[in-house]
């Protein structure tokens, strides 16, 4: 076989699976659109006849989905802020310095990141219900996610760290600056694609999180938008294009923020993100 | 002449490992030292101490008459130019030579104007709006050593700043760096593997091994008069020859251990019978006619460089000879060469020391 038509045959195998894998996506956008009775028609339709748009105003008004949004997004941004404030610093120290207890301390944080939420929920919930953290349960959650995801982002900007040679940080010190200055104005600024493309990720995580919140939060008025979708669901649910709505609702901002930066996050996770 | 770096006693330990050993050494204001030895001789490191990087483990540092050993280095008030430049990517080239400027409290317009003035003498001026990845090597250099220059320190520090250019670019900034260090009246302290550079550009070169200084002195003085074997070989290029000897029973001359006729007469009384090691420079061992020499050797392998020819004889202990006239030689033939006993390095056989 020549090699174009090789390339041709792995490119039509790369399509099959992608549409593979992405079809339930595609599902969800058309369910949305569709009817009621077209929603159950036998053999289902692949494109909504008559487009019914109103829906999504409809879920978006009757779920309160705006208010379940906000929730979200204040868990995600809080997450994301705590885990940078305290992964950036947890990064550059496992990155510059090497011996035993450097060692020890990746070990047990990649060991934090092999432990499952579900696992990990009851300790943490009956740790927070004596703490009193409970009464303010979206900081409990944010506490949660931000101890669960760490590992991952410190995992990420240590490599990013370790990319930026340390001569440029002793040059700075000769040049006259402290150990804390060389670290603002030289280290973050060309570590700072690496952090931002960890931060997106964790914000992806954290929007979509949803074994802690569910546990956590008892008031509706505070619960995130993955658990609004899933009181949204019961045993005897049939109306399958609201809840489609509300999931595109959901997934399409974060969608968006993926496509419009998947170059940078591809090429921030492969490479040390400088020059 | 006043001191500025005086170093006493300095020891540097890494764990049970001792990378510096003993260190006495103190440079002149104004003089231009090379550091030179194999690599992991202990010459980076001593440089990493001056410019504080490392900490010393014990002994005195001073720069400038003032105790340095826990001043950080942003207080010690030096510049060091580092082998891969280290120049800050993210930044232009202005902002690369204003750095230590701006940290310091220095108003923007002065610092611009400093820097136009230092890229004006190296050539930089019209790179000031580029990034360092947009530079060629040689470029790259010169604004590393701008950005040394920029704020006047009390010593400017090299660590094998030239390793990274091709040959022809090397030699060219040899030249450049010394005319520089003249023209500011600074005091430099310049670490290579290169003894060619530490030659050429030195005033003062120290030679280190394993943690030691085995010599320090003018560039002449070490080649004239290696203090061991290992600064003996170490110095010029093609390496000296080391033979070993025996001296003889009238104690001026040597019993040489390769050739045929094996004599060669010394300028010094030493005591008969012992054992030693003869130094002999390639380029000291001259040609003569057939009978006259005090060798005679059979030719190895000849190789020609047009300016001159290196000849290495096929005896036990390769000899190497420099022969800067043309002549016909050729592999297999035997040659006739002599050396002047002035010119014969004797270093004792077990210590390695200078006899």
């Amino acid at each position: 076989m020549s090699d174009t038509n090789r390339n041709r045959l792995m490119l039509v195998i790369a399509i099959v699976m992608a549409a593979i894998y992405l079809f339930p996506l595609y599902w969800m956008f058309i369910t949305a659109l569709k009817s009621g009775s077209e929603m159950f028609a036998t053999p289902p339709s692949f494109w909504p006849s008559e487009p019914q748009w109103a829906t999504y105003a409809f879920v978006w008004e009757s779920r309160g989905m705006g208010r379940y949004l906000w929730n979200s997004l204040v868990i995600a941004f809080g997450s994301v802020t705590l885990i940078t404030v305290l992964g950036v610093g947890c990064a550059y120290v496992l990155a510059r310095y090497r011996n035993v207890w450097v060692d020890i301390g990746l070990f047990l944080i990649l060991m934090l990141q092999v432990l499952p939420a579900s696992l990990m929920i009851t300790p943490i919930f009956v740790g927070f219900s004596q703490l009193g953290m409970l009464n303010y349960p979206r900081l409990a959650v944010i506490i949660a996610i931000a101890a669960k995801s760490m590992p991952f982002f410190v995992v990420l900007v240590r490599a990013t760290f370790m990319a930026v040679p340390q001569e440029l940080e002793e040059a700075a010190l000769v040049d006259g600056n402290s150990r804390v200055g060389a670290f603002f104005n030289i280290v973050l600024p060309l570590a700072r694609n690496g952090i931002l493309v960890s931060a997106i990720l964790i914000f992806m995580q954290a929007f979509g999180e949803f074994v802690y919140s569910k546990s956590i939060i008892q008031a509706v008025e505070l619960q995130p938008a993955s658990v609004g979708l899933n009181s949204f669901m019961g045993p005897n649910t049939n109306e399958w294009n609201n809840i489609m709505a509300y999931a595109t609702i959901y997934v399409t901002p974060i969608l968006a923020i993926f496509v419009l930066l998947q170059r940078r996050i591809v090429s921030g996770l492969t490479s040390g993100a400088i020059k | 002449m006043t001191k500025q770096i005086e170093l006493s006693g300095v020891n540097k330990y890494y764990g049970a490992f001792h990378a510096l050993k003993n260190i006495e050494l103190s440079i002149e204001k104004g003089s231009f030292v090379a550091l030179v030895g194999p690599s992991g001789c202990g010459k980076s490191t001593l440089l990493r101490s001056l410019a504080g990087l490392e900490s010393i483990s014990t002994g005195d540092l001073k720069i400038a008459g003032e105790l340095m050993n826990n001043v950080p280095p942003r207080k010690r008030d030096i510049a060091m130019v580092f082998q891969s430049y280290a120049l800050y990517p993210h930044m232009t080239v202005e902002q690369n030579l204003t750095y230590s400027l701006r940290i310091r409290g220095v108003p923007k317009a002065e610092a611009k104007k400093a820097a136009e003035e230092v890229a004006a003498t190296t050539g930089l001026s019209q790179l000031l709006g580029r990034y360092p990845r947009e530079l060629s090597g040689g470029q790259r250099q010169r604004v590393a050593m701008s950005r040394a220059i920029i704020r006047h320190p009390k010593a400017f520090l090299f660590d094998e700043p030239l390793s990274n250019l091709d040959a022809a670019l090397r030699v060219h900034m040899r030249k450049e760096i010394r005319t520089l260090h003249d023209r500011l009246g600074a005091t430099s302290v310049y670490v290579t593997h290169d003894q060619i550079e530490a030659m050429t550009m030195a005033d003062h070169v120290v030679v280190m091994k394993d943690g030691v200084i085995e010599q320090q002195g003018a560039p002449l003085e070490l080649y004239d008069r290696p203090a061991n074997k290992f600064v003996a070989g170490f110095i010029g290029s093609p390496a000296m020859n080391f033979v070993p000897a025996v001296v003889g029973e009238d104690g001026r001359s040597l019993a040489v251990d390769v050739g045929e006729r094996q004599t060669i007469t010394l300028d010094r009384q030493l005591q008969p019978g012992r054992r030693v090691t003869a130094g002999l420079r390639p380029e000291h061992l001259h040609f003569v006619e057939p009978g006259q020499g005090v060798f005679r050797l059979p030719v190895g392998i000849v190789e020609s460089t047009g300016s001159a020819t290196y000849i290495t004889t096929a005896t036990a202990t390769e000899v190497t000879i420099v022969e800067t006239a043309r002549r016909p030689v050729k592999t297999g033939d035997i040659i006739d060469v002599s050396i002047r006993p002035a010119d014969v390095h004797v270093f004792d056989g077990e210590t390695g020391l200078r006899v």
